[in-house]
């Protein structure tokens, strides 16, 4: 990310910031935070270089197989807490709004290790994630996702005679006449992007690292 | 009298609440340790532990995961701890055989021990997959059982009743679909002359599993019915329905569970330690008396990268030098090519192989790792191949074992994203005379008459 026009030193502290989320520092990354606040750095740019870029960072370790799972809830959490550090001074109603992702496994299907690693790269990748678990019926995908207003429901299964859930959530939407309203995102095992398709999903990861790119693409995310 | 699974149940509704994220991080800070107390050290350029120093540190280590966290009811949101002493007993009240089938074609499936010299079981069978009609189900079935080198089948599921109505997991159709279709299953093995072998089938509901059992047409009390562990070391009210339907019955109860190289196990070390951890709730939690031990990763869908040969054959080999325990190893069953192509039958070779000579019986068929809705995605010859595979490797050492499987992995392993999908029965057998088709055969011939030259003792 392109940040020119600030100060060498503050440029520097953002750099200490970074460092100490992907060395999943917890002290040094929320000592850091506050020096961030202290030297009045622009949140929203600290926001922006500092966790996007540590993020960006993680979900590439995890991709080349440096970091694991837990690697990746720790760094969501430090993530949260230094971004609550950063946007203390912000006013609540200049607060960037994250993008609210429903994830579960659908109905009848207990299988949560693919489902865990998307909601742990969401999460990293700057979406706030509700994670309803695994055997989620379709009614409550979507009465979690109208009570937060959600962006996106995302839903996962690793079965075949459990893929027709991901389509009934689609259809109830459609039935409630509020399909407009949600992104609706699928994956899994058997799961392809010819029956997303014909399902009429708005999109297909094939694996954790994608269903990030594909979410963020949908919502508009940088 | 041991713990029983009136005890589970009662553990699972008054044990310690605790939130999932916290049971999940507990694996990992624990696997960490223990890969440091133990020092336990995968090293990629020896996928297999020849000595079994390592195996025994990885054994002591699991036991210790287990005896420390227990196991997660994902049903009730509580750990279900068990004491050390209840999970030796546990241990002791396991049979060190058990017989499975029935008649002439009924065998035994017992406690190995690693490069032993008997025979494991094998159950083949494309598992759990979809068929495209009753007709090629059972066609399909027929000729599997018919090779002798195989001693059980796995059923699958035809995705419409009646070609029309789908089946869907957790309604009527699912209980409905699974009881018919079993009845193809036996109706193909008598067919075959082996009308007392293993037939083994899986439902995703526990309901629709019970009522797959039926002494005239559907599994019968001498096959085993399967209760799942959940990733990792969780178990739901659904795998233990399976498991209190078998003890009901008199039903011997296999177990499955895979650790995840990548997800809370994180490495390869943690993830061997999770897989002899998780044996042991399959044992003290599932009632289960012969499990499937394994791994899968959380990258790759394949079961055999080099990582999961070292995971499972290490818990493996562990579990047999300190245990009694029937154990199952199967590592061969997902390749992530498809039928039809060398990589399937040097993944599925490679994985197998790990298995025997680490003293397992391979019991959980043959299966692309995924095959989503494609029909008939498998044919009679990847049964016989694991069959093959499997006898042919008893009584061969490590070291020669870990020779054959680098030659194999060399083979694969810069392929496993990028595997080639391979094709369906109907494209690699000829639907006249229902062989192989001259090239598939070929292909066969030519991978067995390679692993034949490294040492493999195929018996023809």
């Amino acid at each position: 990310m392109d940040i020119k026009g600030i100060r060498t030193e503050d440029r520097a502290l953002l750099d200490v910031l970074k460092s100490a989320i992907v060395a999943l520092e917890e002290g040094e990354a929320l000592g850091a935070a506050e020096k961030v606040v202290a030297a009045g750095i622009d949140a929203k740019l600290a926001l922006r270089y500092a966790i996007a870029e540590a993020a960006a960072i993680v979900g590439a370790k995890f991709d080349c197989g440096e970091y694991f799972l837990p690697q990746l809830v720790i760094s969501g959490d430090l993530m949260d807490a230094v971004s609550k550090i950063l946007e203390k001074n912000i006013p609540q109603a200049d607060v960037e709004k994250k993008k609210i992702i429903v994830i579960g496994t659908v109905q009848a299907d207990v299988h949560s290790v693919g489902k865990n690693l998307v909601a742990t790269m969401l999460k990293s990748g700057g979406f706030q994630v509700v994670d309803l678990g695994v055997d989620v019926a379709s009614a409550s995908f979507i009465e979690k996702a109208k009570d937060l207003n959600a962006d996106m429901i995302a839903l996962s299964s690793l079965l075949t005679t459990t893929m027709p859930y991901q389509r009934e959530v689609i259809d109830d939407l459609a039935s409630m006449g509020i399909r407009d309203r949600f992104k609706v995102l699928i994956g899994g095992g058997p799961v392809t992007e010819e029956y997303a398709g014909k399902i009429g999903a708005d999109g297909y990861g094939r694996d954790a690292i994608d269903a990030v790119e594909v979410a963020k693409k949908l919502l508009a995310v940088e | 009298m041991g713990l029983t699974l009136s005890d589970i149940l009662q553990r699972s509704k008054e044990g310690p609440i605790i939130e999932e994220k916290q049971f999940d991080m507990s694996i990992y800070k624990k696997t960490q340790e223990l890969q440091k107390k133990y020092s336990i050290k995968y090293d990629p350029g020896n996928p297999l532990d020849k000595t079994g120093e390592i195996a025994d540190q990885v054994y002591q280590a699991g036991r210790e995961l287990f005896l420390d966290i227990g196991a997660y009811s994902a049903t009730t949101r509580r750990a279900v701890k068990v004491t050390e002493k209840e999970l030796d007993d546990a241990i002791a009240a396991c049979p060190e055989v058990i017989e499975l089938g029935q008649g002439s074609d009924k065998v035994k499936m017992a406690h190995r021990s690693v490069e032993g010299t008997e025979y494991p079981v094998v159950v083949a069978g494309i598992q759990t997959a979809p068929f495209s009609d009753e007709s090629m189900m059972y066609t399909i079935y027929r000729l599997c059982a018919m090779d002798r080198s195989v001693d059980g089948l796995w059923g699958g599921i035809l995705l419409k009743i009646d070609g029309k109505h789908e089946v869907i997991a957790g309604t009527p159709s699912e209980i409905y679909q699974y009881s018919k279709t079993i009845s193809v299953l036996r109706r193909a093995i008598e067919a075959a002359g082996r009308p007392g072998m293993i037939t083994i089938s899986n439902a995703p509901t526990a309901p629709a599993t019970i009522a797959m059992f039926d002494e005239q047409d559907g599994l019968r009390r001498s096959d085993y019915i399967e209760s799942t562990g959940m990733s990792e070391m969780k178990v739901a009210y659904d795998d233990l329905s399976r498991s209190a339907y078998g003890l009901a019955q008199g039903i011997p109860i296999h177990g499955t569970h895979s650790s995840v190289i990548g997800g809370f196990s994180a490495t390869p070390e943690g993830a061997a330690i999770v897989s002899v951890a998780a044996s042991f709730q399959l044992v003290a939690v599932h009632r289960s008396v012969c499990f499937r031990c394994g791994a899968v990763d959380s990258r790759i869908k394949s079961r055999v990268t080099r990582g999961q040969l070292w995971v499972a054959g290490t818990a493996i080999q562990g579990l047999n030098r300190n245990t009694r325990l029937i154990v199952d190893g199967s590592i061969g069953d997902h390749p992530a090519a498809g039928p039809g192509t060398k990589q399937y039958l040097y993944e599925s070779a490679a994985g197998h192989i790990v298995s025997t000579v680490m003293g397992a019986h391979s019991t959980e068929g043959t299966r692309k790792y995924v095959v989503g809705n494609t029909c008939n995605y498998g044919t009679p010859l990847e049964s016989r191949w694991m069959g093959e595979v499997c006898k042919a490797s008893v009584g061969m050492d490590r070291k020669q074992a870990e020779k054959i499987v680098k030659f194999l992995l060399e083979k694969y392993e810069n392929n496993l994203k990028d595997a080639p999908a391979g094709d369906t029965f109907e494209n690699l057998y000829d639907q006249r005379s229902l062989e192989p088709v001259p090239g598939y055969q070929k292909l066969y011939d030519e991978v067995k008459a390679e692993l034949g030259n490294l040492g493999l003792k195929f018996r023809q």
